[in-house]
């Protein structure tokens, strides 16, 4: 028999251990071996075990079980219990401190909060679907001279690859008809609803891949029944109000018959399908019928896209392989090379390539201005603390002779801050909840609360809570833990160490950098905006209003252009394809000479009346206006253009022919005239033909009497009801459509207006405590050099010196950065600002006003205090 | 009686260690429990009992030699103290006088019935 079997189980001792009381657990566990080493000895192992077990057992009583008693276990509970008693006591005297520090604090994570939803709300785009990583989209790159990447694809391929290949587990090719006209007819009258999300063509394949529940109707239907719709709820509702909208009709661009047949669920804010009309792929072939053509392989549109739910056991490198016979078999045209590439689902949100619709580098730049809001408030929180950490100097010596070590302190101050940063978040949860309603509305955003409702978040603000507070509670609890007992009873400041004053400088100088950098953004940004809406673009853009109209009548056109014309207000009207600036444009190759082979000069085509410059006041260099005609006979060019092709004198020009169009179109030059801006700034100036071409004119640009109101407007809308009833009335102001290209910019400045506006707010908060605390601090010293015969000015010149020589620090730090920042953010303008010395000096005076305005108060009070009453002390 | 709380198992163990006097520990107890009631006493009925008791003051207590069989664990020791033999003598005399005021008659007819 070895040792082992002479003992009793050891599970059965562990167990007996864990439940008995511990006062008793020495002598019974005594008795219990005693016991089993007799009935050992007597009636063997089995038996001794058994009887063993049957102890135990009976043991697990009451009386015995140790009872719970939870603090005891916790043995600083009563320490913590006092930390916070005393953490909250402080907070509650120390009003303004608090204040200050939870308004920065709950400013900078309601900032964050906000932050993160809008980052998490891009990062989960279309998430949702089943198997989102076997999700891809097909997408070219067209190489001929220079290469081309479009996110569609020619419209055979789809077709071609579900019946040939295998790699698809589904495929569902769409088209994505962009800025639509819903009719409803129905009901009394007509009525129209401009869609800019527009329509999607989809095959009932689409729904396979895509995770969009049908609340009613089925997938089926989409190919069974010719010109059926989808709609989504909200959609449904606001064409159709509550009654059940299965089976009832709309109209979509005037021509094609749609019927409902089935309602979606609303989809959620996170993905990138926009629109909540899905019609049958079927009646793209009556919508766009040349591109619908089943052998189109000459181009590619970039609405046409095809989704790939790739099978188990493909990956998308071999799905290219396969792809790649089909770009050589299939060619786009004799010199340009299409490459077929998949693009993963994730992809797709953010490549700018293909038009993602989100761009990481802002979404790093929100949360890095995120961290950079955080880190203020953490700096004016350390300030203030490391500031009057003297007031606390007596608590720390008791503590210590009492017995309390450096860690303890040092925990008992980073709880303080754990209830300050707890206090903030639960203050900024309330705001940035309440928020984002006005959040949305501000920046065009689609935020949900729902991002807040689920376990991540939760984990994401423990964290923010714990970084915060380490991050604004380490030092001064490093220092304040670290005083000597026998100094900080004495109470004698001079000899205590208060974080050496040139440390809170220079989380002065930090702060001031962040909030200079951000105050440079907002003036460079500003003044660049200013300069792309306002400036001068070559033509007239005030009070010139957009009409589109669609009828193929030139006479009747020329009608309502005469009756416009009439109407009192209207200074000018003007047939034309669009407006001198525009997004779109018709672009093509151009040749100079009779039947001359085109070059690679992709030009601008505008088709135009003989109004067109007068409307929009363009200048003509040389030559004489277009010649009222139907069709294309004469044309005017731009002065890039001639430089183009190599034309140096405009003269030079006059009565050349031009060809474009492939030989279609064949014209001679009259006229030449001054660039204009045909474009936004981010773009050069393209080379430009005006031309007349009746059938091309599908607006009128109608220069309105700046002074006029609306009153021509209303005039205008009336002649069109009485020609064209059938028609929607359709206007846009020029000047508007202009500041549509600076959407993003424009959100970008929104977005950092409010920043700045809030670090500098933080960074008031902090200074006004610190300077409160400095005058407390000098109160005597200013005294006596009052009675000494300083001035008031003399006394304002301690705080202004001290002041302007942390500003001046923060300055040279703070634009080297701002200008590297901005100087990267204006390369996406070809036509920029100069970073001018006095954007510089703006940003200086800013800085410097905000200061004053901060600390005035305190120093003015300062300066102003009688000396008698601060020295009658001492 | 309300001063002297003292259950039927606590009495018998009270007595016993009362009997073994000055050698009374659990298992000793036990044991003479067994030898001379001839019945099983747990370990866990006696040191709940013991415990109770002692906490009533009925029982004071001494660690003892720590033995190898006992794997280095004391012997945890009872004496009765005075409040235990006030109780204990409350009880027998309670028990007594109820005995006495039983009368002979009753004892008679009750022998009889069986």
């Amino acid at each position: 028999m070895n040792t082992n079997d002479k003992r009793p189980s050891g599970f059965l001792i562990q167990f007996f251990r864990w439940f008995c009381h511990a006062d008793m657990v020495d002598y019974i566990e005594g008795d219990l071996r005693e016991v089993y080493d007799r009935r050992l000895k007597t009636s063997g192992k089995r038996k001794a075990d058994w009887g063993f077990f049957i102890d135990v057992l009976l043991l697990f009583r009451p009386g015995i079980i140790s009872p719970r008693k939870p603090f005891q276990n916790l043995t600083n509970y009563a320490m913590l219990k006092n930390y916070f008693k005393i953490g909250w006591r402080n907070l509650s005297r120390n009003k303004e401190y608090s204040l200050i520090n939870v308004t920065g604090l709950a400013m900078s994570i309601t900032c964050c909060l906000l932050i993160y939803a809008l980052v998490k709300i891009n990062f989960s785009t279309d998430n949702f679907h089943d198997s989102p990583d076997r999700i891809y989209r097909i997408v070219t790159e067209m190489k001929s001279n220079s290469s081309y990447h479009t996110s569609g694809v020619p419209t055979p391929l789809p077709g071609l690859i579900r019946e040939n290949e295998s790699f698809g587990e589904e495929i569902a090719q769409i088209y994505l008809a962009n800025n639509v006209l819903i009719t409803n007819r129905e009901s009394d009258g007509l009525q129209f609803y401009r869609e800019e999300e527009g329509v999607v063509f989809v095959q009932p394949e689409f729904f396979s891949i895509f995770n969009f529940p049908l609340i009613s109707g089925s997938y089926k239907s989409l190919e069974e029944t010719p010109n059926s719709v989808f709609l989504t709820k909200e959609k449904a509702q606001k064409y159709f109000g509550e009654g059940d909208p299965i089976g009832r009709s709309l109209l979509l661009d005037k021509e094609i018959e749609l019927t409902v047949a089935g309602i979606l669920q609303d989809f959620p804010p996170n993905t990138d399908f926009q629109s909540g009309i899905y019609v049958s792929y079927q009646s793209f072939k009556s919508y766009m019928p040349w591109l619908a053509s089943e052998n189109f392989w000459s181009g590619i549109s970039g609405n046409m896209q095809c989704f790939v739910l790739l099978n188990k056991g493909f990956s998308s490198q071999d799905a290219e392989k396969s792809l790649a016979s089909y770009a050589d078999k299939y060619p786009i045209s004799q010199d340009t090379k299409s490459t077929y590439s998949l693009q993963p689902l994730s992809d797709i949100h953010f490549n700018p390539v293909y038009s993602g619709s989100a761009s990481k580098s802002s979404l790093w730049v929100l949360i890095a201005i995120g961290f950079f809001l955080l880190f203020t408030a953490c700096l004016n929180f350390v300030n203030l603390a490391t500031a009057r950490a003297l007031r606390r100097s007596k608590e720390v010596g008791l503590r210590k002779v009492m017995g309390g070590v450096r860690s303890q302190l040092f925990w008992q101050f980073i709880a303080e801050t754990g209830i300050i940063v707890t206090l903030s978040i639960f203050l900024s949860l309330i705001l940035s909840y309440s928020l984002i309603p006005f959040v949305n509305q501000w920046f065009g955003c689609n935020l949900d609360v729902t991002v807040y409702y689920n376990v991540e978040f939760f984990g994401f603000l423990g964290l923010l809570d714990l970084g915060i507070t380490l991050l604004a509670g380490f030092y001064p609890a490093f220092i304040m833990g670290g005083f000597s007992p026998i100094q900080a009873l004495k109470g004698k400041s001079s000899h205590l160490k208060v974080g050496g004053f040139n440390i809170r400088r220079s989380l002065i100088i930090a702060q001031f950098v962040i909030s200079q950098v951000l105050v440079l953004a907002l003036v460079v940004m500003m003044n660049q905006l200013k300069y792309a809406t306002q400036s001068d673009l070559g033509f007239d853009k005030e009070a010139v209003v957009m009409v589109t109209i669609e009828n193929d009548s030139l006479n009747f056109k020329q009608a309502l252009k005469n009756e416009f014309l009439r109407i009192p207000g209207v200074v000018n009207v003007s047939l034309c394809e669009s407006a001198p600036v525009s997004g779109s444009g018709w672009r093509t190759n151009i040749g100079l000479g009779q039947g001359a082979e085109e070059s690679d000069l992709l030009t601008i085509i505008k088709m135009t009346d003989e109004n067109y410059l007068e409307t929009f006041g363009l200048e003509l260099l040389e030559g004489r206006n277009l010649n009222p005609s139907d069709t294309v006979k004469e044309l005017l060019v731009n002065e890039t253009l001639l430089k183009n092709l190599g034309i140096a004198d405009p003269q030079e020009a006059m009565g050349r022919i031009v060809t474009a169009n492939g030989g279609n179109m064949e014209g001679e030059i009259v006229g030449v005239f001054k660039d204009f801006h045909d474009n936004s700034f981010h773009t050069e100036i393209s080379p430009m033909l005006l031309t007349t071409d009746a059938r091309s004119y599908g607006s009128f640009a109608i220069k309105l009497n700046v002074g006029a109101g609306v009153e021509p407007l209303r005039e205008i809308e009336e002649v069109w009801k009485d020609n064209l009833p059938e028609q929607y009335f359709e206007y846009s102001f020029l000047d508007d459509s202009i500041a549509r290209f600076y959407e993003s910019e424009t959100r970008m400045l929104k977005g950092i207006q409010i920043f700045s506006f809030i670090a500098i707010l933080i960074g008031c908060l902090g200074l006004y405590g610190l300077v409160s605390f400095m005058v407390a601090q000098k109160t005597k010293e200013i005294g006596i050099r009052k009675v000494l015969g300083g001035g008031v000015s003399n006394i304002l010149w301690i705080f202004g010196k001290e002041f302007g020589r942390l500003i001046l620090l923060a300055f040279l730090v703070a634009s080297p950065i701002g200008w590297f920042l901005m100087k990267n953010w204006l390369q996406d303008f070809k036509f920029q600002v100069d970073l001018d010395w006095w954007l510089f000096i703006v940003t200086l005076a800013t800085s410097a006003a905000i200061t004053v305005i901060s600390i005035g108060y305190h120093v003015i009070k300062a300066a102003f205090l009688n000396p008698a009453n601060t020295l009658q002390t001492e | 009686m309300k001063e002297f709380q003292l259950g039927e198992f606590e009495e018998l163990v009270l007595l016993t260690i009362g009997i073994l006097n000055n050698v009374a520990y659990s298992i000793a107890v036990k044991d003479e429990m067994e030898d001379r009631l001839n019945r099983p006493v747990s370990l866990g009925a006696l040191h709940t009992a013991l415990k109770r008791m002692e906490g009533k003051g009925y029982l004071k207590s001494y660690f003892g030699e720590s033995k190898e069989e006992r794997a280095g664990r004391p012997r945890k020791y009872f004496e009765i103290t005075a409040t235990g033999k006030k109780a204990l003598l409350f009880s027998k005399e309670t028990r007594d006088s109820l005995w006495n005021a039983i009368p002979a008659s009753n004892w008679q007819s009750s022998l009889k019935g069986i």
